[in-house]
This record gives structure tokens, C-alpha cells and sequence, in this order.
């Protein structure tokens, strides 16, 4: 008896560690890829934005709720991996991270879970092109000939590693720019052809492939693998297992053609620090390396992305640094092209668009990249909750979704208040201070619902909307090529912009005083751009987390804080920060405060966008890592000259020792908040006005004073010195338990229903209908309807219907526009002569449908048979 | 006997100074030279820990790599710096790069640094991290670990201890039932402690968290979590309750048969049949005849469970999402975090080397068979 129980345990033993290893991997903790930081050309103020263009997707709704529709978020750090069996066992209602790979998304699917879906990494496959000999080694390299690794375009099968690897919700990649972001539906024609011309053709790979190998003195050996010296070339390639784990099955699939095409294979499995001494900072003639397998992401939607060729072709990309950059050779045509596209050097669009058609024809060829694959990502919540969410960044680098977190009921209607569980990989990783803290999305996730900003990014767009803004004129020089696609923004054109001469332009640390475009250029200064900006007249009603309001000197203060920390002389000197000031400088021409009530500002710079509202200079009490007041910024600024606390890392470091350390300023915890208290009792017992040469003009003692008495209180109240101006208040937080909560901020202006607009991308719907036969040599009409969610999609709303006529090889024919019916109805007519260079066979008709509201095009196809 | 021949109790008490005497010197000798031995051996531990944290110095590779990958991102978005005339960019990324490195220490060569890493760890000098900072957001090493210290003690210490004497309890019981039905259950189910308690630990989630639906997935406390003092100390207890059975649950069995096996080889003995045979209640045999000489294993085993309690366990707590040292030792070996992971071995290395120092004496007390520096 007893042995048989033992059996029957011994047999369960056996089973369930069976059932754990047929289980999914176990996710690694987080890692430590710090995601770029949010940089912006301007010096603490976020450019402003458009009018909300976006069509409302929910139904008609009023409240008089301000704020956040939920009372409450409460924060907590889930495992990823446990993230959608959390939410479905009710522990966490919205993971806010993202989740990227095909099981992910089934596994939300399964759920019965909702999710956002946006453009994530975008994955290719880097070669080395040193050789054709490897100095290091003596060993073959293929990749060094240009036709090689050209030839891996048709080596590849994108829609494969799509259907296999991403379970079909990816996009197959050809060209170095987005497929879900502006550019490549301004030039989806191009990118068509391209694409066209990169289809899959294992065949035309290898025959390709074939004769530069045999032109390299390479032969096959008895085996069918090839030689060379009468060894066999072995290619190493760098598969990278960390990240979102794709990246192994792309190298194994990649592997595996070469491997089918006669090569031998070295399959080196490496993380990101593994594999970077090898090909980022290796010299490439070692011979240590042949495929890296790439990835790269998107923080935002990015409305130019004419600077990827230089950066991902050229040693003057901003890893110049490398060897392996430094390794590649553009033609000077080619050079021209990528350097004019990153500099936006173009007068026209007409001649960007050129510049894009000789990218693609002069750069892209040389291969030292194919790319793959532009990844999704995505988030999932239950239902019964909704979320705005950005296309590119997702939910929680996206501002809004604190303004449109909601629970609602069945029929979409939001649901006010309620305490919202929200989970992600990681909170609190360092230290939040608005000047030099932490830029980990984990934490911009709590300060973007904590913070306000002057104007908000579209979230389908990457156009700008204000928030805190009325209006905004833009002047640039005649010449440049910018749109203005917005109806609260100006654009005016001038052959010279003079930047006045009591514009400030610079910080004297001595004397705590700007300097002024009259002093530092006495002859005169112009600009490339000017922006002014009109505040609304109710702006200082606005009120800090502390109760205190908004002023004038909250904007004058930022701008301050641009210069200080790094320029030599002032109290508040770090070293650290003169790169980036000497940078910003470099392209800065000036401010000035027109207007103190109502707030006018007037900025200069070199620096421009091509849309109008991106050049929009919105100030805002912003510093980079979180908004700020000037008060705050003031105790800290004490804490900062005294060296007892730092605001970067890098000071931090200089100025500790063994026995005293000096620790890197947080404004919510740690050490740093017993120095911070310290320096604001001293700052209220001298009512002290920071910058008093300055600042003295627009701040009073009784104003300073009752501030201070304001952020005591706040203080005592919450434990923290995080105040902001934003819909939600930064209320508990445990460090250790790495939890905190979000509570509504009750002062906050704008009603909870202000950004409903932008509850979904109005992603258009395509279909093409027409007769499944033409006749060479006469002229064919197609209809083509375009909707969302059934309804027709107003035309207005229509930037272009364009299509692509395919022949039977797949090279494109024609391309040009559908014509409008009614909205949502176009027709594509053939004419007679483009019928006439079909050939007999299938052919196809493609059209790509550029909404205004949303940046992604959708594309529909119709195969027909000419005859 | 003449007045200056020493009488026999100033012989005996002669004869019981030079042997005190004698033992001092012995155990002043072995003090001395056990004390040496350890610290050596923890120089050479540490060293072997900052040499393999730092893969020799390849780490140093990596971290360059590191750096000028995140700056060339970092500026990839920034207008100013596109704008900048290309022998303008090249001198503005080399100084972000001068400035990181030496940050991080990396402009100085990593034998000096290894050295000085090797220095400040003995005198504990623990020191700044190099990209980690405490969950309140200090760079101090100490702080790093003295936040994480609570809740890995809390953790480990209270399934350590249940483990321990809960392993040792049944033991003791069952080694006086041997064959019995309970006996070879715990026999037969050893081997499933070659499962690790992350292992159990996913099984637990599943059932108790995403299917029952009774406890939480992770983590220390509720989120929002309750008021201080006893709803806060229910919803800690409550967080406990998953991992610490999964650690519990996965060395059970394992430890009990070990202790079993261990017991029964003393149970078996000759006085203790004898002590069987002239009618000595069971709890008096355990006591006396079981336990007693098998004292010196059990305090040595304690001794390193208690110093090994503060290590932590890095994957359980990554799987329960306990804020623990184990998972900062997780995230400092991914950071290459050297003076985090010098700061964990130097105070793991110390409490070792206390422990086995102090044991030889405590094994001296409990045992009179043991002389301290003298054998048996």
C-alpha cells in the first residue's frame, strides 16, 4: 500500500515539474534600460500645440466634474509577466507598462481584457562591412560587399518572421522610418516601391549571393557549404535573448536561410552588455562578429524622421563614436542627401520629398542594415475601465492618461470617482527632482498625472494641442518649409527676424541678472524663428499642489534654471551641465516677457520644425523632470549651493567622499527631505526671494513668505516636496513596498471630459471594389470606401486617398490619387495608357488612406486579372 | 620535607597555573591564528568577488559601451545637438563621455580600482553606488541595504525559523518511528525539494492568487496600503503568507530527512538501547541522549541559517515581487553595481567568518570532548 503512494507521489513530483517546464519562461526582472529621456530643444518648456482636432469617439457626454475623473490611482509594481492574470483575478484593474510579444496579446485576448496597441521596437539586422577579409582573423567576410547584404532583403521573409514570431499584428519593415508615423504616409508611394522591390525572393537572394561569393574566390565544397582558403565561412552572429525575447526566433530564422544558402553558422546567444564591446564599440576588422541583431525604439510619434538615415547610415550619426559607424562609407551624393534630411536643409516639401526618393535609392541599398519588422506593443486593462493612449508612447509616458483614466458603464459613459489599482515593472527608481532627476518612464508615469503642461501631444498626431495656452504666433524666415495645420496657431513668414535688444539671452551669475541681446550683441541679432505665445487671462488662478498660485515668476524661474547650473560662477554650478547649456546656446536667440498679466512671451531660436506648431516655444514651469514652483526650486537651490544635496547624479558623485556623502536631491524621500526641510524653515524665517536682482522685481516678501508657509504645510501634510500643478496629487508613498497613490486634485481647473476626444485612434477602415477583369489598353474604375467602426469617414478628415498600381512581377506602375465622391467614397480610375503597360496576369491595386487625425495610413489591396 | 619544598597543594596549584596558563596560550595562539586564516580568507573572498562582479575588467568594456550608447540616444533627440556643426557634435559627445566615465570611476584603471574597492569593503567603508540608488533614493550603499534589510529579515527569518525547528522536530519524532507509514512519506517526498521555492512559489501564485483568488500575487503590503499598525501588519502578514510557505515547502521535506537520517544514527547507538532498556521516557532519551551530543551540528547549522537569513533569496522575492535584498543583489549583479555587490559579500564575508570563529568556542562549551585549538 505504502509503495504505491509513494509511486502515485513520486509520479505527481514527476508531473508537475513536467507542467512547470512546458510553462512560459520566467520573466526577468526589470532591467536596467533606461528609455530616452524627454529632451526637448527648448529650455524647460514643452512647444505647445494644436486645437483639438481629433473627432470624439465617445458618446456625448457633460460634467461638471474638474480634474480627474477617478478619486484615486493607487500604484503598485507588478511582475509583467503576471500582468494580464492579475488584472483578470482582479488584483490590478490596468497595467500601464508594455507587453510585447504575440502570447502577450492572446493571452489579453483570451482575457477578454482591453488593450492598447502601439508602435513599440522596431527590429533589423545590422552587418559589419569590414573586409571583404577580416584584418583580424583572415576570415571571409561577405557582408562587405554592398550586393551581399543587399541580397539579405530577399533572403528574408518579413511576412513570415510577421506571422511566426509576431502573430500577425506586426508591420514588415523595409526602410529606416515608422510605418505608423508621418512620414511614411507622406511618402507611402516610395516606401511601396521599395517594399516592392525587397519582396521576398529566396531564389534571387541566392543567386545573388551565388555569384559575389564565387567573385570572392569562395567556392562550395562537397557538402554545399561554401569556402574559402578551404575553410569553411563561418558567420557569427549576435542574437540578443534579453529585451522582449523576439529577437532569438529572428536570429535562429535568419540563421537558418544562410545556413539554407551554403553558410556555415556561429549562433552566439548575447544580452545587450554582452554583445555591445563586440559591435558597438569592437573595431569591426577584428572579425569578431558578421549579424548583430538590432533593435531600436520609439518613445513618441516622431513627425520627421528624415534624420534616421544619417543616424543609422553615417559616421556623422550620433554614434560617430563607433567603429562600427565610422566603418561606413556613403557615396558623397548620398552624403549630401542624409545630411541635408537630419538638418532639414530643404526650402520646399517638394524637395524633402526628392531628398526621401534619393535616400531611398542611394542610401538604403548600401545595407548596412535590413530592417524587419516595426514591433506593437501593449497595454491591457479590464473591462469596464477606458484610457486614452498614445500610438507610439503608449499608456504611461502618454500625459493624458491621468486626464481620461475612467471607469464607465455599458454604454461607454464615464463613471465618476472610484480608486483605480494600476500596475507596472517598477516605481521610485531614482531620485525625482524636477532639474536633474529621474527621466525613468516608471516615474513620469506619476509626475505627467502630477505635472501640467502648456500644451499636450496629440496622441494619434504628434501634433501639439494647448492646454494653457490661448493662442500663439509663429514667424520663421521665408524660405523654410513649414505647414501650419492648426487653427490656434499664426504662421508668418519674414525675410529677417530681429531678435530685440532687450531680449534676455544669457545669465551674469554674479550679478543674478539676465543678459540682455543689446549687451551681448551690440551689433544686432537675428533668428531663424520667433514665437509668441498668449496665455490665457485667468492663467494665475491656477494653483500649486500647495494651495499657493500660479505667477509670474513660476515661468521667469525655469528659464533661470536653464542658465545656472552650468555656467561657471553661479552658487549652483554643476559641472555636468554645461554640455547641455553650451548646446542649447548654440541655437538660443532669445526671450522676453511682453506681457506680465495677461502673460505674453516672445522667444527666438535657430532652431525650427516644419510644423507650425512645433515651433511654438510654450513655457511652462517646467524643468525638464517635472514641473516645479519657484518656491520649491528656490529651497532646493539653497540645499544645492550649500552642497548638501545635488540635483545631478554626476555632481553627486563629485562632490562625495567616503565620510560625507552628498546624495542626489529627491523631493519625495530619503535623506534629501530632512535637508530640504531644513533650508525651507530658513527660507521662510527670511522670507527669501531667490535671485533677488531678478526675481525681486516680480516677487514680494509677503508673496514669498506665504508661499513658504504654504509648502510647510504641504509638507507636514504629505511627507513630500513633489507639488505641481496637475490633475492629481502625489498623496502616499512607499518606497520599500514600492507602492504610492495619485488622489484628485480638487483645485484643477478644467473639467474631467476636456480630453474625451482622444479616447481612440480614429484608425480608417479600407475596401476596394471592382470588376475582377480589365482589359489591357482600357480605361478601370475601382471604388474605394473608407470608414471607422461602420460609419463613413468624413472627407475633411481625409488628407489623401492615394493608390499603387502593382503588375504581375510586383513592380510599381502607377501611383496616384483617388478621386472624392462623398465622404467616404473615392474612386481610382485607370486610364486607358496605364492599363496599357500592364501585362497579362494578376495584377494589383493598392491604396493608402492618410487621415488628418491619425498618423498611421491604412491600406487596403484588390487583385485583379489583366487581359 | 624542608620548608622550601613546595607542599602539595602549592604543586597542585602550581600544576593548575601552568596548565591555565597553558590553555590560555593555546587558545591565544589559535586565536591569533584562526582570527588571521578568517581575515585572509575574506580578503581573498571579496577579491574573487570584485574580480568576478567585474568579469576581470571586462565590466569596464561594457559600462563604456553603456555610456556612449545612451548618450548617442539621448542626443539622437536633441535639435540643439543636430544642429551643431559635426566637429562641434563629436567634441560635445566626448565630453558627455569623459564626464560619465569618470563618474563612474571608469578613468581610473580597474586594478587601482579593484584595489580601493578591496580596501574600503574591509575597513566597511561600503560607500555610493554607481547607478543604484535606495528605494528613497540615496546613492549610500548602506542605506541600499539597510532599507532592504527589514523585509528580507521578516521573510527569510520567519521561514527559516519555522523550517528549522519545525525540520528538526519531526526529525527527532520520527526518528524513533522508523519504517513508519509518516516516516517513508517523508522519505518518498524528499526529492521534491529539488524543486527551488521559486518553483513552488509560481505553483502558489496560480492557485491562490489567479485561480482562488485568495491572497495577492506579490508584494509587501496592499496597495493603497491600509493605516499604520495592526490592518498594516495583518496585510504584511498576509503578503507573507504565499512566499514563505514556497520557502518552506521546498526545503521541508529535504531537511527533515536529513535531520531524521542524522538523528537516527545517534538514536541507534548503544546507550541509548541501554537507555530504552532501563525505561527512560522518550522525551528524556531526545533530550539527553539524542540531542545533547548532537548539539555542535544543530548550533552550526542555526548559526550559518541566521547569517544566511539576511541574504535573501534573490529569485523567490523576484517571483513575489518582495522588496527584499535579494532582489537588490538581483538588480545591483544586472547594474554591475560593484560597491552594492562588494557592500553584500564584505558583510556576508564578516558575519561568516564571525560565525565560524565563535562556533569553534561554542562547540568547546557544549562539548566536553572538544578543546578549543587542541582537537578532541
Amino acid at each position: 500500500m505504502s509503495r504505491k503512494i509513494m509511486i502515485v507521489l513520486g509520479l505527481l513530483v514527476v508531473a508537475s515539474m513536467i507542467l512547470a517546464a512546458c510553462g512560459p519562461a520566467e520573466t526577468p526582472a526589470p532591467t536596467a534600460e533606461p528609455p530616452a529621456p524627454v529632451e526637448t530643444d527648448e529650455p524647460a518648456a514643452p512647444a505647445p500645440t494644436e486645437a483639438p482636432t481629433a473627432v470624439p469617439t465617445e458618446p456625448p457626454f457633460t460634467t461638471t466634474r474638474t480634474g480627474t475623473w477617478m478619486d484615486e490611482v493607487s500604484m503598485s509594481v507588478v511582475d509583467s509577466g503576471s500582468a494580464v492574470t492579475q488584472i483578470s483575478a482582479g488584483a490590478i484593474d490596468i497595467y500601464g507598462g508594455n507587453l510585447a510579444t504575440p502570447q502577450d496579446l492572446q493571452a489579453i485576448r483570451d482575457a477578454g481584457l482591453m488593450n492598447s496597441e502601439q508602435y513599440g521596437l522596431y527590429y533589423e539586422l545590422t552587418f559589419n562591412p569590414s573586409g571583404p577579409v577580416f584584418e583580424g582573423t583572415g576570415k571571409l567576410n561577405p557582408f562587405a560587399v554592398q550586393n551581399i547584404r543587399e541580397a539579405m532583403n530577399w533572403l528574408v521573409d518579413r511576412d513570415y518572421l510577421n506571422q511566426e514570431i509576431y502573430g500577425g499584428v506586426a508591420i514588415p519593415k523595409f526602410l529606416p522610418i515608422s510605418a505608423g508615423f508621418p512620414d511614411y504616409a507622406r511618402y507611402v508611394d516610395l516606401a511601396r516601391a521599395v517594399e516592392a522591390k525587397y519582396a521576398y525572393n529566396f531564389d534571387k537572394a541566392n543567386e545573388i549571393i551565388t555569384t559575389e561569393m564565387e567573385a570572392l574566390g569562395a567556392v562550395k565544397n562537397a557538402d554545399g557549404k561554401w569556402t574559402y582558403n578551404d575553410e569553411l565561412v563561418t558567420l557569427i552572429i549576435l542574437i540578443r535573448t534579453d529585451s522582449d525575447g523576439t529577437r532569438v526566433p529572428q536570429g535562429d530564422y535568419v540563421s537558418n536561410q544562410l545556413e539554407a544558402i551554403g553558410f556555415t553558422m556561429d549562433r552566439q546567444y548575447k544580452t545587450s552588455s554582452e554583445a555591445s564591446p563586440l559591435w558597438v564599440l569592437g573595431n569591426p576588422a577584428d572579425g569578431l562578429w558578421h549579424i548583430y541583431t538590432g533593435a531600436w525604439g520609439v518613445s513618441g510619434i516622431s513627425r520627421s524622421e528624415g534624420d534616421n538615415f544619417q543616424f543609422f547610415y553615417s559616421p556623422k550619426s550620433a554614434y560617430g563614436f563607433s567603429p562600427l559607424w565610422q566603418a561606413y562609407t556613403l557615396s558623397e551624393e548620398a552624403d549630401v542627401v542624409s545630411e541635408a534630411l537630419a538638418l532639414n536643409d530643404f526650402n520646399t516639401f517638394d524637395e524633402r520629398r526628392e531628398l526621401f526618393a534619393q535616400a531611398m535609392d542611394l542610401i538604403v541599398p548600401t545595407a548596412y542594415r535590413v530592417w524587419l519588422i516595426d514591433g506593437k506593443g501593449f497595454s491591457p486593462w479590464k473591462p469596464g475601465l477606458a484610457v486614452s493612449y498614445d500610438l507610439a508612447a503608449g499608456i504611461d509616458i502618454n500625459p493624458l492618461w491621468s486626464r481620461t483614466l475612467r471607469f464607465v458603464d455599458e454604454a461607454g459613459l464615464p463613471i465618476e470617482g472610484g480608486t483605480v489599482k494600476w500596475g507596472n515593472s517598477d516605481l521610485f527608481v531614482d531620485p525625482p527632482n524636477p532639474v536633474a532627476g529621474s527621466n525613468w518612464t516608471y516615474d513620469s508615469q506619476w509626475q505627467n498625472a502630477t505635472g501640467d503642461y502648456a500644451a499636450m501631444g496629440n496622441p494619434f498626431t504628434g501634433n501639439f494641442i494647448p492646454n494653457r495656452l490661448e493662442r500663439a504666433e509663429v514667424t520663421v524666415l521665408e524660405g523654410l518649409p513649414v505647414i501650419n495645420t492648426t487653427d490656434w496657431v499664426t504662421l508668418d513668414f519674414a525675410a529677417q527676424i530681429d531678435v530685440p535688444a532687450d531680449a534676455w539671452i544669457d545669465w551674469d551669475p554674479a550679478a543674478e541678472v539676465f543678459k540682455t541681446v543689446g549687451e551681448v550683441y551690440p551689433d544686432g541679432l537675428t533668428a531663424k524663428r520667433k514665437s509668441v505665445v498668449y496665455y490665457p487671462s485667468d492663467l494665475y488662478n491656477i494653483k500649486w499642489h500647495d494651495g499657493s498660485n500660479m505667477s509670474v515668476a513660476d515661468f521667469i524661474m525655469p528659464m533661470i534654471m536653464t542658465f545656472a547650473p552650468g555656467t561657471e560662477g553661479s552658487p549652483i554650478f554643476d559641472e555636468s551641465q554645461v554640455g547641455a547649456l553650451e548646446s542649447f546656446k548654440s541655437s538660443f536667440k532669445g526671450f522676453r516677457i511682453v506681457s506680465a498679466d495677461p502673460l505674453t512671451i516672445e522667444y527666438y531660436s535657430d532652431v525650427w520644425y516644419f510644423d507650425a506648431d512645433w515651433n511654438v516655444a510654450g513655457m511652462w514651469p517646467e524643468y525638464g523632470y517635472g514641473n516645479a514652483s519657484w518656491h520649491m526650486i528656490a529651497v532646493s537651490n539653497l540645499a544645492e549651493a550649500a552642497n548638501e544635496l545635488a540635483y545631478s547624479a554626476d555632481k553627486a558623485d563629485a562632490l562625495s567622499s567616503e565620510t560625507a556623502p552628498v546624495e542626489w536631491m529627491s523631493y519625495v524621500g530619503g535623506p534629501s527631505l530632512e535637508i530640504l526641510a531644513k533650508f525651507l524653515d530658513q527660507a521662510a524665517a527670511e522670507s527669501y526671494i531667490p535671485f533677488a536682482p531678478t526675481l525681486g522685481a516680480y516677487i514680494t516678501a509677503d508673496e514669498a513668505a506665504a508661499r513658504y508657509a504654504n509648502l510647510q504645510q504641504f509638507y507636514a501634510d504629505r511627507g513630500h516636496f513633489w507639488v505641481g500643478t496637475g490633475p492629481m496629487i502625489l498623496d502616499q508613498v512607499f518606497f520599500v513596498e514600492k507602492t504610492a497613490t495619485l488622489v484628485r486634485n480638487p483645485d484643477y481647473p478644467d473639467l474631467a471630459d476636456k480630453w474625451l476626444a482622444f479616447s481612440a485612434p480614429k484608425l480608417a477602415e479600407a475596401e476596394i471594389d471592382g470588376a475582377g477583369r480589365v482589359t489591357i489598353g482600357a480605361e478601370a474604375a475601382f471604388d474605394v470606401f473608407v470608414s471607422y467602426q461602420g460609419e463613413a469617414y468624413p472627407a475633411d478628415e481625409i488628407d489623401n486617398v492615394k493608390y499603387l498600381l502593382f503588375g504581375a512581377d510586383g513592380a510599381l506602375i502607377e501611383v496616384g490619387e483617388a478621386e472624392l465622391v462623398a465622404d467616404g467614397q473615392y474612386v481610382v480610375t485607370l486610364s486607358a495608357e496605364t492599363t496599357g503597360k500592364l501585362a497579362a496576369g494578376a495584377a494589383k491595386l493598392e491604396v493608402a488612406v492618410v487621415s488628418k487625425v491619425v498618423s498611421v495610413p491604412s491600406f487596403a489591396a484588390f487583385e485583379f486579372v489583366a487581359e | 620535607m624542608s620548608a622550601e619544598s613546595p607542599t602539595l597543594e602549592q604543586t597542585s596549584g602550581s600544576v593548575k597555573a601552568k596548565a591555565t596558563a597553558s590553555t590560555l596560550s593555546r587558545v591565544g595562539k589559535y586565536t591569533a591564528s584562526r582570527l588571521i586564516t578568517l581575515f585572509i580568507t575574506v580578503v581573498i573572498g571579496v577579491y574573487l568577488t570584485i574580480l568576478i562582479a567585474n568579469m576581470g575588467g571586462y565590466v569596464d568594456n561594457i559600462m563604456r559601451g553603456e555610456i556612449r550608447e545612451g548618450i548617442a540616444m539621448r542626443l539622437s533627440q536633441d535639435q540643439n545637438y543636430k544642429n551643431m556643426a559635426p566637429e562641434d557634435r563629436q567634441e560635445y559627445v566626448a565630453t558627455l563621455v569623459t564626464q560619465e566615465e569618470k563618474r563612474r570611476g571608469l578613468d581610473r584603471p580597474f586594478a587601482v580600482r579593484s584595489v580601493g574597492f578591496l580596501v574600503n569593503a574591509l575597513q566597511l567603508k561600503l560607500g555610493r553606488a554607481i547607478n543604484m540608488t535606495s528605494d528613497s533614493g540615496s546613492r549610500l550603499v548602506s542605506l541600499i541595504i539597510l532599507e532592504r534589510l527589514p523585509a528580507t529579515l521578516l521573510l527569510m527569518a520567519t521561514s527559516n525559523l519555522i523550517l528549522f525547528f519545525a525540520a528538526i522536530l519531526i526529525a527527532l519524532s520520527l526518528s524513533r518511528r522508523y519504517g513508519s507509514f509518516v516516516d517513508k512519506m517523508v522519505v518518498g517526498l524528499s526529492p521534491t525539494s529539488s524543486a527551488p521555492p521559486w518553483f513552488y512559489g509560481i505553483f502558489m501564485i496560480l492557485i491562490f492568487a489567479a485561480f482562488l483568488k485568495w491572497l495577492p500575487f506579490g508584494g509587501m503590503i496592499d496597495s493603497p496600503p491600509p493605516a499604520e499598525g495592526l490592518p498594516y501588519a495583518l496585510s504584511v502578514l498576509k503578503h507573507m503568507i504565499l512566499p514563505v510557505s514556497a520557502l518552506i515547502l521546498s526545503a521541508l521535506f529535504i531537511s527533515i530527512y536529513n535531520w531524521r537520517t542524522f538523528f537516527l544514527i545517534y538514536s541507534s547507538e548503544d546507550y541509548v538501547d541501554m537507555a530504552k532498556a532501563k525505561g527512560l521516557t522518550d522525551r528524556d532519551i531526545e533530550r539527553r541522549y539524542i540531542l545533547r551530543p548532537t548539539l555542535p551540528t544543530i548550533i552550526t547549522s542555526f548559526g550559518l541559517l541566521l547569517i544566511g537569513i539576511w541574504t535573501g533569496a534573490i529569485i523567490t522575492e523576484t517571483v513575489f515581487q518582495w522588496p527584499g535584498i535579494g532582489r537588490a543583489t538581483f538588480r545591483a549583479i544586472g547594474l554591475y553595481d560593484t560597491p552594492v555587490i562588494v557592500g553584500l559579500t564584505i558583510i556576508y564575508a564578516y558575519m561568516l567568518a564571525i560565525t565560524v570563529f565563535l562556533l569553534d568556542f561554542i562547540y568547546a562549551l557544549v562539548d566536553p570532548r572538544v578543546k578549543v585549538g587542541g582537537g578532541k
